[in-house]
């Protein structure tokens, strides 16, 4: 679960990125979070990920004060949840079978279970057959799903994913927002997906929160184009 | 930690010496150098204590005494030597002891003593000094007791010899401490470079949730890694030029042996030990690096 209580977070710049935020996200949802550019998407999606704490709030993810993390709390925190970006973030020295094994690495899992895990990961998001591709031989859609099988390879209770389709194909968007809501549907992983583009969100509908200047304006849920599912 | 994670990391740190090759490479001929002078000094030091504590052990003054003394002259001037502090070992020699052992010393001539008519030498004490430094203070003070001719003391060697340490540990010092810093700076510029070379990667680590001991270890292992392979070739060089060193004095030996010095200590006798300690001061030059450019440049 993922509570944020009356959080502001105000940056050196002089920058209020969020303002008085409430929100609360169960175990097992699906979330959309929309907003134009500069609206504080990302701060949310930082503070989720204990990149930064609020100015003033508190931010709870399975019930934990994520602002009282010490040391190396903060680390394993990371590890329990799964987080995709917008340019991947892969390891562009490492094929994809290693971009995957390094997290595994990073959890110090076994050699064996590793051995195993990856190539189960790797078929979940179809790319089993990549798996000795280096990043930069994939397309945009291919490289985002390894970025999302290194997500799931801690076996994580939520994942975040910020503006994952902003730099691919629009046509192959949809194949990923589809991937992350098969796993939400299959393993009950939430998921938290941040993105300015609404055809998609008009699409899969959902739970759409809106944020616009710092501020939540909508939180409701909407119904999707995609009913013949 | 997995151990197969603790090699993933360790190699992932060795691998990076090679990419980062000429920052490593000069990482590791100023290391090796710095290295180099202080195996050489430390060496070079060990010999002169040894060569020290030789002329120590033999740090006797002779006291002679005048022609004429009388027995409780004698006993005076002994119990004068015993209650001095700056002395240990108060020996009498007598006439007749002192003739003695001039006859084994000098086995040779010793039918040419046969026709003395009578006795030449003279009573005498044997002391030794406590401290070395002060023997020439020391010896003066034993000039100036009643009863005594005069003293024969090694004080001049000895002195220029506690000199020439002092001496040498001063620019010695200083010399080696200039190049410890510049060695240390060396290397945190290598590990910086590399640092900088995999600033996206370590990024990622972080937000896959990596320690900042996981993300660390690597450079760690490649500033240790270059500092222990520039101990060993250090060790090398110090080999080779011990061993020519080693020859030199070797070859007129007798000459030095005038002085209290019987030989270097040979190489083989120490080559573990200066080996040891060239690989530990290397890895921890490396490891001093290694901590200023990641705590500088890696936070988590
Ligand atoms: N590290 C930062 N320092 C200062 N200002 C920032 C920082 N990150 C974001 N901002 C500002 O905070 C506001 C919200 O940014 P962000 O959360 O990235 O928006 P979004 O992801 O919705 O486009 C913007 O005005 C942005 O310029
Ligand atoms: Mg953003």
């Amino acid at each position: 679960m993922v509570e944020l209580k009356n959080v502001n977070v105000h940056y050196s710049s002089g920058v209020d990125a969020l303002q008085d935020i409430n929100l609360r996200i169960n175990d097992g949802e699906f979330v959309f979070i929309v907003g134009g550019s500069g609206a504080g998407k990302s701060t949310l999606v930082k503070l989720l990920m204990r990149e930064i704490t609020p100015t003033t709030g508190r931010v709870f993810v399975n019930g934990k004060n994520l602002a009282k993390l010490k040391g190396n709390q903060v680390a394993k925190f990371r590890r329990s949840i799964g987080m995709v970006f917008q340019d991947f973030r892969l390891i562009q020295e490492l094929n994809v079978y290693e971009n995957v094994a390094f997290v595994l690495r990073i959890a110090d899992q076994s050699s064996r279970f590793i051995k195993q895990r990856v190539p189960y990961v790797l078929n979940l998001v179809d790319l089993a057959h990549k798996a000795r591709s280096k990043p930069r031989e994939l397309s945009g859609g291919e490289q985002q799903r390894v970025a999302i099988a290194r997500a799931l390879a801690n076996d994580p209770g939520l994942i975040i994913a910020d503006e994952p389709t902003g730099n691919i194909d629009p046509r192959l968007s949809y194949e990923i927002v589809e991937l992350l809501r098969d796993i939400n549907r299959s393993a009950g992983t939430t998921i938290i997906m941040v993105t300015h583009e609404h055809d998609l969100v008009k699409h899969f509908g959902g739970r759409i929160i809106n944020i616009d200047s710092g501020s939540i304006t909508f939180d409701d849920i909407i119904g999707g184009q995609d009913e013949d599912e | 930690m997995r151990t197969s994670n603790a090699t993933y990391l360790v190699k992932k740190g060795i691998s990076s010496v090679w990419k980062n090759f000429l920052m490593s490479f000069a990482s590791f001929s100023i290391l090796m150098v710095s290295l180099l002078l202080v195996s050489c000094a430390l060496l070079l030091m060990m010999n002169v204590n040894t060569i020290m504590g030789n002329i120590e052990d033999t740090n006797e003054i002779t006291v002679y005494l005048e022609e004429n003394v009388t027995d409780e002259q004698v006993e005076h001037i002994k119990s004068v030597l015993e209650k001095n502090d700056d002395l240990t070992d108060v020996q009498y020699v007598s006439k007749e002891q002192a003739l003695e052992d001039f006859r084994n010393d000098m086995a040779e001539y010793s039918e040419l003593l046969d026709y003395l008519e009578e006795n030449p030498m003279p009573e005498a004490f044997l002391v030794r000094v406590k401290d070395l430094t002060k023997i020439r203070a020391v010896d003066k003070a034993l000039n100036q007791i009643d009863g005594v001719e005069k003293t024969k003391a090694p004080y001049d060697f000895a002195s220029v010899l506690t000199h020439i340490r002092n001496t040498f540990s001063l620019i010695g010092g200083a010399v080696l401490l200039a190049l410890i810093v510049v060695s240390i700076v060396i290397v945190s510029n290598t590990i910086r470079t590399s640092v900088f070379a995999r600033r996206n990667e370590i990024n990622i680590m972080r937000y896959v949730g990596a320690t900042s001991g996981f993300i660390k270890t690597p450079f760690f292992v490649e500033g240790m890694f270059i500092g222990v392979l520039a101990g060993a070739a250090a060790w090398g060089l110090t080999w080779l030029v011990y061993d020519s060193v080693f020859s030199l004095f070797s070859a007129d030996l007798t000459l030095w042996q005038m002085f209290g010095f019987y030989g270097l200590t040979p190489f083989e006798d120490i080559m573990w030990l200066v080996l040891a300690v060239n690989c530990a001061a290397g890895a921890l030059l490396g490891a001093v690096g290694t901590v200023i450019s990641t705590g500088k440049y890696i936070k988590v």
